[in-house]
């Protein structure tokens, strides 16, 4: 019979194995990444462009995202569709505040063909006035949708508070823009953000030297020639912001503050910090507001990061009869991390489960690109990794306190309620 | 092809195991054959709440998270309507937390009334988040019973109404773990970075002694054949105008379910689709459309799902759509359709198993359904599939008295 009251002895982990993709350099600024080891048939590539919500007035960057395969002289939107489905293509575009992304998933003897039959789309699209309305039309409905959600009201509203000092940042995408958008506004940002606004390739699967010299050269045309730089003075505006929504049984709440990203000296340890408040199943939010209270499904906090700055974000949905109690009981988590010590079990949980995630993270060729790319987005190596083994496992409760003292502080929060 | 091993403990628990030398993780994922079609009518959502009632404590663990996460790891569960799935993901060194656990749950639980109290809460929680606070959110809980008469199918995993979970007592919650949670209910796989010769002494240590309880012989209320088209419309607080057509179709077992699968593929799976060209970018009838299969134990659905554009009647669409599923009866589909659709479905089957988790479920999964050996095969009887066979198909499935209709009508529109 075994003992099973004590729990099997842990073997910590003490190293990991990172692994860099291959750097191909297209230009100063603008690289081809290429990981590939990888075991099977599958591969992938994205493209990075300069092309972000933050680089266009109101919504033009999104749309043209969203347009970016719609049809070009020779092709239409359903033949580029028909080249990559039928070649078992899955393609996923998105975009953020400050770059847009398109990927596609393929079997690696599909790749070379479908990159090819993507870029000419890309460079070729004419946004012909029917795909235009019918994308705009189709976007209007979304939109409409999207705000019955508590959740992505608050969300919108979170924005406009966090980004408050930069409008190309806070703005939130409404009715009348998609109403009011032209055709040559959407050509002239495409020009300038995508034909010319490459900024970075990345290729994951076992593909030849010849596969990736190909790709390296259709991509020089578009290399970016734009100035590789974004805002690092953006401010929060603070305070507790309220919506009602009729007939809403639950709120969201969203609060959070401007911050940092990898390149600041506190980064690390505010990871960790924040892990402990609120990234895992364990943390002080989950045990407090769903384990102990019911107030809700879920709880949680994240440090975001953008190119020359970042942010700290705690984000829930809660009954709307325990809104007001739940801001009580984040506050009151908050203050306990400044006022007491976290205790030694505590904090060795904390990093057991980090160190076990980081493990998790590097483990295959498509969790390994991504974590070297969440490093070199600010210019960091894998060693940024290695640190960071380093910073888990000698961080202090001291030091815990000290950074909950200094960033979270109640008043420097922006505070958004829907619901 | 994903090579394992299996062999079943004296206390009836199968084990599975699949080494991934590439890999530091390992994967603890524990199926139990119980779902919410095991529920009884006046007590749904029972399997869903009893799923975080697992993590509130057992025999003699006072609390689950907390070990796992100490030893590195992480976890979650899923409960369907056919199954309730657990798994831990851990660094393959310290797989014998991992069994310490889940074998300790299996013997049996010890969670507190508090523990009933609090998840009960945030299961409703759950439930407004999901179901009621969401534009559509209610739409399964409305389909459900409009399609099934009969099988528990009829009600959705998370419940009926929110006061079967409210009402759930201690009782209920001790003598639904004593019919459905033992070792003969169970599958274990195991997925990693670990010898086979490990698996076997580490399964017999922690599993081994946990008592042996005779399978519970499911008998659950056959859903007679449809033979009436049927019709419901609700009014809700939406901006749009919502169609969902669902189609019974076989179980997931009968030779028919991939061709079915094929068939719902050729008419909603992508930009590429026969409903999304015709319906939506040659007539601009519909923002969206899509077809998919439920992909459940018992007899299923095909459905098809999407939104009006503004402007247009339900009626317009009913006319199109139906001219196009009249379509896939009367003519054979073209050999270069098949081909694409044949080469997404290999090409989403690769990217699935790249992932050590997935591995795992799926291979539960298959040993519940007929046997694990079926994650190898069914690439080969997906490219056996011929024209003839979808019109097949299309012709029983695609059929107007084999199909239930909910409208969602947006409450201010005309």
């Amino acid at each position: 019979m075994p003992n099973r009251t004590l729990q099997p002895e842990l073997i910590a982990i003490d190293s990991i194995d990172f692994v860099a993709p291959k750097k191909h350099q297209l230009s100063d600024t603008v690289s081809l990444y290429h990981m590939k080891d990888v075991p099977d048939e599958t591969s992938r590539f994205d493209l990075y462009f300069d092309a972000g919500v933050c680089r266009g007035q109101k919504g033009i960057a999104t749309f043209v995202n969203g347009l970016i395969l719609s049809g070009t002289k020779e092709k239409t939107s359903n033949q580029i569709q028909s080249e990559i489905n039928s070649l078992g293509g899955f393609l996923d575009s998105g975009i953020s505040v400050e770059n847009s992304v398109l990927s596609v998933y393929c079997l690696r003897e599909y790749l070379p063909t479908i990159f090819k039959s993507v870029i000419h789309a890309i460079q070729g699209v004419t946004f012909e006035a029917k795909e235009v309305k019918e994308y705009l039309a189709d976007r209007k409905q979304n939109l409409q949708i999207s705000r019955e959600k508590v959740g992505y009201l608050a969300q919108q509203n979170f924005r406009e508070k966090l980004f408050a000092s930069n409008e190309r940042y806070s703005y939130t995408l409404s009715e009348n823009d998609i109403e009011t958008t032209s055709i040559s506004e959407l050509k002239a940002f495409h020009e300038k953000h995508y034909l010319n606004g490459l900024t970075k390739v990345v290729l994951v699967g076992d593909l030849s030297k010849n596969v990736v010299d190909e790709i390296l050269d259709a991509c020089k045309p578009m290399i970016s020639s734009n100035p590789d730089v974004f805002t690092d003075k953006i401010e929060n505006e603070s305070g507790k912001f309220e919506q009602e929504k009729e007939g809403a049984v639950q709120s969201a709440i969203r609060l959070g503050r401007i911050l940092f990203n990898k390149n600041h000296p506190d980064y690390m340890d505010f990871l960790i910090l924040n892990t402990l408040l609120g990234d895992y199943f364990g943390s002080r939010l989950m045990t407090n507001i769903r384990e102990d209270k019911g107030y809700t499904y879920g709880i949680g906090s994240m440090v975001a990061e953008l190119n020359s700055t970042g942010y700290f974000l705690i984000a829930t949905e809660v009954g709307s009869d325990v809104k007001t109690e739940t801001l009580k009981e984040i506050q009151f988590e908050i203050e306990q991390l400044q006022s007491e010590l976290v205790p030694n079990d505590e904090l060795e949980l904390v990093r057991n489960y980090m160190l076990g995630q980081l493990l998790k993270s590097a483990d295959g060729p498509y969790a390994m690109t991504d974590l070297f790319l969440s490093a070199e987005m600010h210019g960091k190596s894998l060693d940024f990794y290695n640190d960071a083994l380093e910073a888990i496992g000698s961080i202090t409760s001291e030091r815990i306190q000290e950074l909950a003292k200094k960033y979270l502080k109640w008043d420097q929060f922006s505070i958004v309620t829907v619901g | 092809m994903i090579k394992f091993e299996r062999f079943t403990l004296d206390n009836g628990l199968r084990v599975i195991f699949h080494k991934d030398a590439t890999t530091p993780m390992v994967v603890v994922n524990t199926l139990y054959d119980v779902g919410a079609r095991d529920e009884s009518e006046d007590k749904t959502g029972f399997a869903h709440l009893f799923e975080h009632l697992m993590f509130g404590g057992s025999v003699n663990i006072p609390e689950f998270d907390t070990p796992l996460q100490m030893a590195g790891g992480e976890n979650n569960a899923f409960t369907s309507n056919d199954i309730t799935n657990y798994y831990d993901v851990l660094p393959a060194k310290n797989i014998e937390t991992g069994l310490w656990l889940e074998s300790d749950r299996m013997l049996s639980l010890a969670f507190t009334p508090k523990s009933l109290e609090v998840q009960r809460s945030v299961v409703i929680e759950e439930f407004k988040q999901r179901y009621l606070n969401q534009p559509y959110g209610d739409v399964w809980l409305e389909l459900r019973p409009l399609v099934y008469k009969s099988h528990p199918y009829k009600w959705a995993t998370i419940g009926k109404e929110i006061s079967h979970i409210e009402e759930a007592t201690m009782d209920d919650v001790k003598g639904f773990f004593k019919k459905h949670y033992n070792p003969s209910n169970a599958i274990l796989c195991i997925a990693g970075n670990i010898e086979f010769e490990d698996v076997k002494s580490l399964t017999q240590k922690w599993y081994g002694d946990i008592p042996a309880v005779e399978k519970t012989v499911r008998n659950l209320p056959v859903e007679p054949k449809q033979t009436e088209f049927r019709e419901k419309t609700i009014k809700r607080k939406v901006p749009t105008n919502a169609f969902y057509y669902a189609f019974r179709m076989v179980d997931r077992n009968h030779s028919d379910y991939l061709t079915i699968d094929v068939l719902s593929d050729s008419l909603g799976r992508d930009k590429s689709s026969r409903l999304y060209l015709s319906i939506k970018k040659e007539q601009n009838l519909a923002s969206s459309i899509g077809a998919y299969i439920t992909g459940s134990i018992d007899e299923g659905l095909l459905v098809i799902s999407g939104k009006l554009n503004d402007g247009v009647s339900f009626q317009e669409l009913d006319n199109a759509l139906w001219k196009e599923l009249e379509l896939l009866s009367n003519e054979l589909v073209p050999a270069d359709e098949l081909e694409r659709l044949k080469i997404k479905i290999q090409t989403s089957k690769e990217f699935s198993d790249q992932g050590l988790l997935n591995r795992a479920m799926n291979l539960s999964m298959y040993e519940l359904l007929s046997g694990a050996e079926k994650i190898n095969e069914e690439s080969e009887i997906y490219g056996r599939i011929t024209p003839k066979d979808i019109q097949r198909v299309a012709k029983e499935v695609l059929v107007k008295t084999n199909c239930s209709l909910l409208k969602v009508k947006a409450e201010n529109a005309e």
